[in-house]
């Protein structure tokens, strides 16, 4: 039941990147090459990873704050196993297992003390981080064994990075989930109107609490995909790449008050990001202007939505945005 | 012929069209000064819209507005606020943390230099307060206040602005019965300083009571504008609906009431809230609950669901003691709770029928967790035709349809879930008179099908129409359980305000 309406944000977005590419190899040809293509794609990896997580937060109508630090916690332990001896795809199951509990944390603080999720990943984000350096002492974790960098970072059909097909994968799960299972219905109802749905017999705490969980998984990912590529890793890693991954997730169509946004938009909003950012590289702008220009991206994104709310009709009166509602 | 000058508002051909709807089509009337007007028509007739369009939030429409002979096209909320047209919304929204006095001027402080002059603030907020006989002052917080006292608040607020038409947009609908007379004081005085009032309203008895004349708009076309005293209620309901309907709630078959028990409460206590609540229902029965605004009924259903946590007394099930802790449980036990505010509380805006549908039980067509979307889609079509959804199509959402058939999708939830015990927390509230009908229908259809209903309901006219029997509450007790026989408004509202008091007939 594809309706090219229903889309219509994901078609823009792809536009958006069609002409963006466009524009970028007439100033310059060689933005055009197969491997800077590669290059938009890896570097797509673990922006789109944290945003497809964090995604399912904010579909909830929460946060997490915490996955850079999570990010980090991954890093260092997975590290440690690695280099005490660990096989490979077990320290992957425990990464991705690690990310899973620490969101669950996450959840339970969300849930259980009711804590709004800002507050809740903005301590947790304190304290993760705090982790991650507690373990290494303060030290990077040096010599990642071989056989585990080389599974991210071999090539499949000759060119194709292992780590793209991992964001692609976890992409296409999230989205499974998100259309086609229960779990997926409950977070988008919780996002549109948590009393309703509690009032609907649905278990709204266990719902959030996963989404968390999988928002955790998604840092835990893009922590080992880094781990792969760099071949140590340092608790400082993934500072400030929550934002990225908000702005990614905002950019395509995930709404911060919840109820909306889905994992095709994410992706691609992740996607435009870095054709942005290497474009700029490519053609040779100076790196703090790449910082205005993706701000002017989010900006202009945001605006997409409120024309596009107009369009629809769909406008919420003004004089309640502010004030309460009384009177039941 | 009307002269021009005894006109506030003149309304020319006025059309408004959204993406698949003609909201307004054509509309032309007038509405003379110092009257008090009744806006009336079903859901979805255009009220709200032509609202909108006189209070400047609807900017782009066909057609002219003139206010006192002069063509006016306000660009927002505002400039008409500043233009005295004034509007008292549905649900009175202040701001708790400011006083009263700041949330009447808003915007509008009167200055001293870079500075709030709150001398001159509270001083003229005052006397607009006194002068409407409130017993708050200006230097009062807002979030002191109960609802009737804020919609006093937003009155105040227009006054302030000097307004010389105000609207009321279902004004009663969260006020106690003795809010609603100090409103209509109220409203008798601003005619008396010569302020239009217009009146928008599902309550025909208080339309009769307190409003001079009345235009009824039916599918966004002006239908007729007359003085209400030439009318009588028939033949008003009749221009609303263009057929006849009763407006009144009744039984239309003998009861399949049966001795069975499927639900027996017993001292049911919420701390502070209610306590020793004593009731059971019967299997094919319609149980209502009247009370005044205060009296607990909602918290005490909402216990039963498992919405709050009781502190004492026991529940059972088909004579089987329950724990119900959640409403996830009341669900799996067979009971549903049709929620006091549908747009709050009762389904998801973004969501379509189907998933509105569905989310109570979606293992009905759910498969390791995997959900199959023809089945759902089914499942709804199964219930909406049953229940006689317009438009009957699972794919619309939910939050664009009428108020009443928004009800009827989040009555069928319930039935999807295939609860037993259906509790229903205002059912009509908010539904237009033809839509009503049709939900009164339902209900007896569904105890035909062997279901048990229990109705809360703030319009006697209804729990009197609709109900078996009947149990008064009055401030966190039960005081009265009657068989509904000869029983008349009178006999509830005794005991709803407490024996002791002066009941006025």
């Amino acid at each position: 039941m594809l309706k090219t309406k229903e889309y219509s944000r994901e078609l823009s977005l792809v536009a958006a990147i069609i002409i963006m590419v466009i524009v970028f190899s007439i100033i310059e040809p060689v933005y055009l090459s197969g491997s800077n293509l590669l290059d938009i794609m890896d570097q797509s990896v673990i922006n789109g990873l944290l945003a497809l997580g964090i995604t399912y937060a904010i579909i909830t109508g929460g946060i997490d704050l915490s996955v850079g630090s999570i990010f980090a916690i991954v890093i260092v332990v997975v590290g440690d196993l690695l280099v005490s001896g660990l096989n490979p795809v077990l320290a992957i199951i425990c990464g991705v297992g690690i990310g899973f509990i620490l969101g669950v944390f996450n959840g339970l603080l969300i849930t259980k003390l009711n804590l709004q999720p800002f507050i809740a990943t903005l301590g947790t984000m304190s304290a993760y981080r705090g982790i991650a350096y507690v373990i290494t002492g303060g030290w990077p974790v040096l010599d990642i064994p071989g056989d585990f960098r080389s599974i991210f970072n071999s090539d499949i059909f000759g060119a194709f990075p292992v780590s793209i097909l991992v964001l692609l994968a976890f992409a296409a799960v999230g989205h499974i989930i998100l259309k086609y299972t229960k779990l997926g219905t409950y977070i988008y109802a919780i996002g549109g109107n948590e009393e309703a749905t509690l009032l609907s017999g649905v278990n709204v705490n266990k719902s959030k609490m996963l989404a968390y969980a999988i928002s955790g998984a998604g840092a835990a990912l893009a922590g080992m995909v880094l781990l792969a590529r760099l071949g140590s890793g340092e608790p400082a890693a993934g500072q400030t790449y929550e934002l990225n991954a908000i702005a990614a997730a905002a950019i395509g169509g995930a709404s911060l008050a919840g109820g909306r946004g889905n994992m095709i938009g994410t992706l691609l909003g992740a996607i435009l990001l870095s054709t942005l950012k290497v474009g700029l590289v490519v053609v040779g702008v100076d790196s703090f202007w790449q910082y205005i220009a993706t701000g002017a991206i989010i900006v202009v994104a945001a605006y997409f939505e409120v024309i596009q709310g107009k369009l629809k009709g769909m406008r919420v009166g003004r004089s309640n945005t502010k004030a309460i509602g009384v009177g039941k | 012929m009307e002269k021009q000058t005894e006109c506030i508002v003149r309304f020319q051909n006025i059309s408004k069209v959204f993406p698949g709807v003609k909201a307004l089509d054509g509309v032309s009337f007038n509405i003379k000064k110092g009257e008090i007007h009744a806006l009336l028509g079903e859901n979805g007739a255009g009220k709200s819209t032509l609202l909108n369009t006189l209070h400047g939030v609807n900017n782009e429409y066909e057609g002219t507005v003139e206010i006192q002979g002069r063509i006016v096209s306000y660009k927002n909320a505002n400039e008409a606020i500043q233009d005295g047209i004034v509007k008292i919304h549905q649900e009175v929204s202040l701001i708790p943390e400011l006083t009263v006095g700041q949330n009447i001027a808003l915007g509008h402080e009167p200055r001293k230099g870079m500075f709030i002059d709150y001398k001159t603030l509270h001083h003229d907020a005052n006397e607009i307060l006194t002068k409407m006989k409130c017993n708050f002052k200006s230097e009062d917080l807002a979030s002191t206040l109960s609802t009737g006292e804020m919609q006093m608040v937003a009155i105040a607020k227009g006054l302030y602005h000097n307004a010389k038409l105000i609207s009321f947009d279902e004004p009663s609908a969260s006020l106690t019965n003795q809010e609603v007379q100090t409103l209509f004081s109220i409203i008798n005085d601003l005619r008396e300083n010569g302020i239009t009032i217009l009146y928008v309203s599902h309550r025909l008895d208080e339309v009769f009571e307190i409003c001079d004349s009345a235009t009824v708009l039916r599918d966004g076309k002006h239908i007729d504008t007359f003085q209400l005293r030439e009318v009588t209620r028939e033949q008003l309901i009749k221009k609303m609906v263009g057929r006849d309907v009763s407006a009144y709630a009744v039984r239309t078959k003998p009861s399949p009431k049966t001795a069975e028990k499927v639900l027996e409460v017993e001292n049911l206590s919420v701390n502070g809230v209610f306590e020793n609540i004593n009731f059971h229902l019967h299997k094919g029965e319609i149980l209502g609950f009247a009370g005044l605004v205060g009296s607990k009924r909602t918290d005490v259903v909402r216990t039963i669901f498992g919405a709050e946590e009781k502190s004492g007394g026991t529940i059972k099930v088909k004579g089987v003691p329950v724990n119900i802790k959640n409403p996830r449980q009341g669900v799996q036990l067979g009971i549903g709770l049709i929620p006091e505010n549908r747009k709050t509380q009762g389904f998801i805006k973004f969501f379509n029928n189907a998933n509105n549908v569905g989310l109570t039980k979606m293992e009905k067509f759910s498969k390791y967790s995997f959900v199959n979307h023809r089945k759902k889609t089914e499942n709804c079509n199964y219930y909406i035709d049953e229940i006689n959804l317009k438009p009957s199509n699972p794919h619309y959402m939910t939050t664009n349809l009428s108020g009443g058939n928004q009800q009827k999708v989040v009555i069928s939830k319930w039935l999807s879930s295939d609860a037993e015990i259906l509790i229903l927390d205002e059912p009509t509230k908010g539904v237009d008179v033809g839509a009503k009908a049709e939900i009164y229908r339902v209900l007896e259809e569904l105890l035909e099908k062997g279901k048990s209903i229990i109705v809360v309901s703030s319009e006697l006219p209804e729990v009197l129409g609709l109900s078996d029997r009947i149990i008064v509450m009055r401030e966190g007790q039960k005081v009265k359980e009657f068989d509904n026989q000869n029983l008349t408004e009178e006999d509830i509202l005794q005991y709803a305000m407490g024996v002791n008091k002066d009941v006025k007939n």
